[in-house]
């Protein structure tokens, strides 16, 4: 069956979800007042540990995780609702999302009892924060090439090795690795596992990246005869590369893919009031436009995944589309402030549009290029 | 089974019917014959006879008593079939005159008033429902000549004797217009996309067939997201009892968007012979051209909806999707 809009099918989001979007909207209400656009604009790149643990005060950190092992135990729908609650306000979510969104659900699918019993726990108090390791410096889109090496050793293994443009490794506690165990890069998808690294073991090394901006929110991060224990090791050896790739139905179809510029658009959409020019409703409602199929194609997944499938090729597509907007939103601001340039722009869109403008341009890259979803695309179209 | 699965089954074998009908009584020659004048008679009787012009009628008034959700399909396939008469606006009509007290006049061919520089299938049409003196008025109608596309559109109507008036609310009918042309639109994407699909495989060049080519490939993902995404947004705006300006504003500058990028990369892929007579291309992307100036450009729609943005004064723009633009049961 090729890729057509039946693989999206129209879904609503069942009334229980929706009955936590008063209580997470009141309580964002309280937690961001004050908060400034051009900080709250930073969404899933803001950083605020005060932020994640008072979220899992109230149980709203992994939510997805059953209640025996400290979660919600809250359907997919649930998450979705609390997601776009927490982007669309812009709250700084970076501290606990890794391990919200992917590692929390690797370690319950894949993850011994044990690991289960010792991590989930904690991920859902808000008091452990994980950073995902998959690029390497000459393993970028190329995943299959990764070359840091797990080792048997004695009562574990010893890792060597390096990754790079890690988020947040530098305030994170442990890192889910992707790592060879056996054979060379030459094996590709082949040999792969994937490792908890505890970060502040000896031999790791976590340096920051400072981007042009100023902002460090990347790393690289080295390896060097780190004595990792047995259980660091999760799911099965050799088996990295499909429980990675089990991870990206969850980790690209969220709202985290069309929301991104969201605080820049309802910035600039309250400055214009109700008297804006026919460009200015154009630009807004052309936005807009293409962010309602969007968010309907979130939902659908989002029922897929309830429903326990893996909709890949679905949420590649709708994770292109969905940053090419994010990626348009600032441009199309920048357009409609700079139209006119007799008139001083408001100082906080300001520096929100301009944060924004200085990095949507990678919006694309994280997780997963534009090059690779298109090829992933085409293969859903039967072309390869 | 539950009702509502069986109800679901009941509506995709009506759709799976109403497709291959299509198939066989619009042929792309067919197509060809009625935009050489050849008469479109014949043709209509055959999809008047069919019984879906009804689908949209209430079941108490001798129609299928569809929902817009269901019946939107039906929409699609008449885009994907490039069916050459008002075919779905007609359907649209019906439904809307039954419901508010006035049964279409039998085989009448209907097309739907509102602001817009050409009406697709106004040749062809007996009658149109507009807007007057706010409320709906179906009357007598002859199209001008205008017809610029070739299909059997024009670009105005002159009215003759009102037949009926209903109790239409303020702007039904442009909004009807527009949602059946996006929908339209949507399936003829849909079409576009296949042929673009099938001919990348087949076409040969340096030794391997076009689709295998990286750059192909990857124009062609751009074309399913451009299609699939104006899909979606024309479905979205088939819910509930009637059209919703939100809902089809989204749908409408969505379809217009996205035929731009579908018609170029589309005819890209297939070079010249795209856009040639005997091929058939032409006859969607030629279609999609005329909706994109019918009832309003992706332009005005979307001005249209960035002001209902405004007056609805949501927190967020998420808030805004979720209340005015998400599905609905």
């Amino acid at each position: 069956m090729r890729l057509t809009v039946e693989n999206y099918p129209p879904g609503t989001i069942p009334p229980h979800a929706e009955a936590l979007r008063a209580p997470v909207k009141a309580f964002i209400a309280e937690q961001l007042a004050g908060s400034p656009a051009h900080l709250r604009a930073r969404s899933w790149s803001g950083f605020d540990a005060g932020f994640s643990k008072a979220l899992a005060a109230r149980g709203w950190v992994g939510v997805g995780i059953p209640k025996q092992y400290g979660g919600a135990g809250l359907d997919p729908f649930s998450r979705f609702v609390l997601v776009e609650e927490l982007l669309a306000a812009g709250a700084p979510v970076a501290a606990h999302w890794f391990a919200d969104r992917q590692s929390a659900p690797l370690i319950l699918h894949y993850g011994s009892e044990a690991q289960r019993t010792s991590f989930l726990p904690r991920i859902c108090r808000g008091e452990l924060f994980f950073c995902i390791g998959m690029s390497e410096p000459n393993s970028g889109s190329d995943l299959a090439s990764v070359r840091s090496r797990a080792e048997r050793v004695p009562g574990g293994w010893k890792l060597n090795g390096q990754k790079i443009w890690t988020t947040y490794a530098h305030k994170s506690h442990y890192m889910i690795a992707l790592i060879r165990t056996s054979g060379t890069s030459e094996d590709r998808q082949q040999g792969l596992s994937q490792f908890l690294v505890d970060l502040s073991l000896p031999g790791v090394t976590v340096n920051p990246i400072k981007l042009g901006t100023g902002d460090s929110d990347f790393n690289e991060v080295f390896f060097e005869d780190v004595i990792l224990p047995e259980d660091a090791l999760v799911g099965t050896e050799g088996n990295g590369w499909q429980q990675v790739n089990a991870e990206l139905a969850f980790e690209r179809s969220g709202p985290e893919r069309i929301y991104s510029s969201l605080v820049l658009l309802d910035l600039w959409a309250s400055l214009l009031g109700g008297d804006p020019t026919p460009d200015e409703a154009a630009r807004l409602g052309r936005m807009l436009a293409r962010l309602a199929p969007l968010r309907a194609m979130s939902v659908a997944m989002t029922g897929l995944l309830a429903a326990g499938q893996s909709p890949l090729t679905e949420a590649a597509l709708f994770k292109d589309a969905g940053t090419a907007l994010e990626q348009q939103i600032p441009a199309e601001i920048a357009d409609a402030i700079a139209a006119r340039p007799d008139r001083a722009a408001d100082p906080e869109l300001l520096r929100t549009l301009a944060y924004l403008m200085q990095l949507n341009h990678v919006f694309s890259l994280r997780g997963g290029t534009r090059e690779i979803l298109r090829g992933m695309i085409a293969r859903g179209l039967g072309l390869r | 089974m539950s009702d509502n699965a069986a109800m679901q089954d009941e509506n995709a074998f009506l759709i799976d019917a109403f497709r291959r009908q299509l198939s066989e009584t619009v042929t792309p020659a067919r197509i060809r014959g009625i935009e050489r004048g050849e008469g479109a008679d014949a043709l209509w009787n055959e999809l008047y006879d069919t019984g879906f012009l009804d689908a949209l009628v209430p079941e108490a008034s001798g129609g299928a008593g569809l929902t817009l959700a269901q019946a939107f399909p039906l929409l699609m396939a008449a885009g994907e079939h490039a069916v050459p008469l008002p075919f779905a606006e007609t359907m649209v009509a019906r439904g809307l005159l039954v419901r508010h007290g006035a049964p279409a006049p039998q085989r009448a061919v209907i097309v739907l008033g509102g602001d817009t520089q050409q009406v697709p299938g106004g040749r062809f049409a007996t009658h149109a429902l507009v807007e007057r003196d706010g409320g709906g008025m179906l009357l007598r109608v002859t199209g001008d000549d205008l017809d610029v596309f070739g299909t059997g559109g024009c670009s105005s109507l002159d009215e003759g004797e009102v037949v009926a008036r209903v109790p239409l609310p303020a702007g039904a009918c442009q909004l009807a217009a527009a949602a059946v042309a996006a929908a339209l639109m949507a399936g003829a994407m849909g079409r576009v996309l296949d042929m673009a699909l099938r001919y990348a495989g087949a076409r040969q060049q340096f030794g391997r067939a076009l689709g295998k080519f990286q750059a192909i490939q990857q124009q062609l993902a751009v074309l399913a997201q451009e299609v699939i995404t104006a899909q979606v947004a024309a479905r979205s705006a088939f819910v509930g009892q009637d059209f919703d300006p939100a809902r089809v504003a989204a749908a409408k500058c969505r379809a217009n968007e996205a035929a731009g990028a579908a018609c170029n990369i589309a005819h890209a892929i297939h070079g010249a012979i795209g856009a040639t007579q005997e091929f058939d291309l032409q006859l969607y992307t030629r279609r999609l051209k005329e909706w994109q100036i019918a009832f309003g450009s992706e332009t005005y729609w979307a001005a249209r909806l960035g002001r209902l943005r405004l007056a609805a004064q949501t927190a967020t723009s998420a808030d805004f999707l979720r209340q005015h633009l998400a599905h609905e049961e």
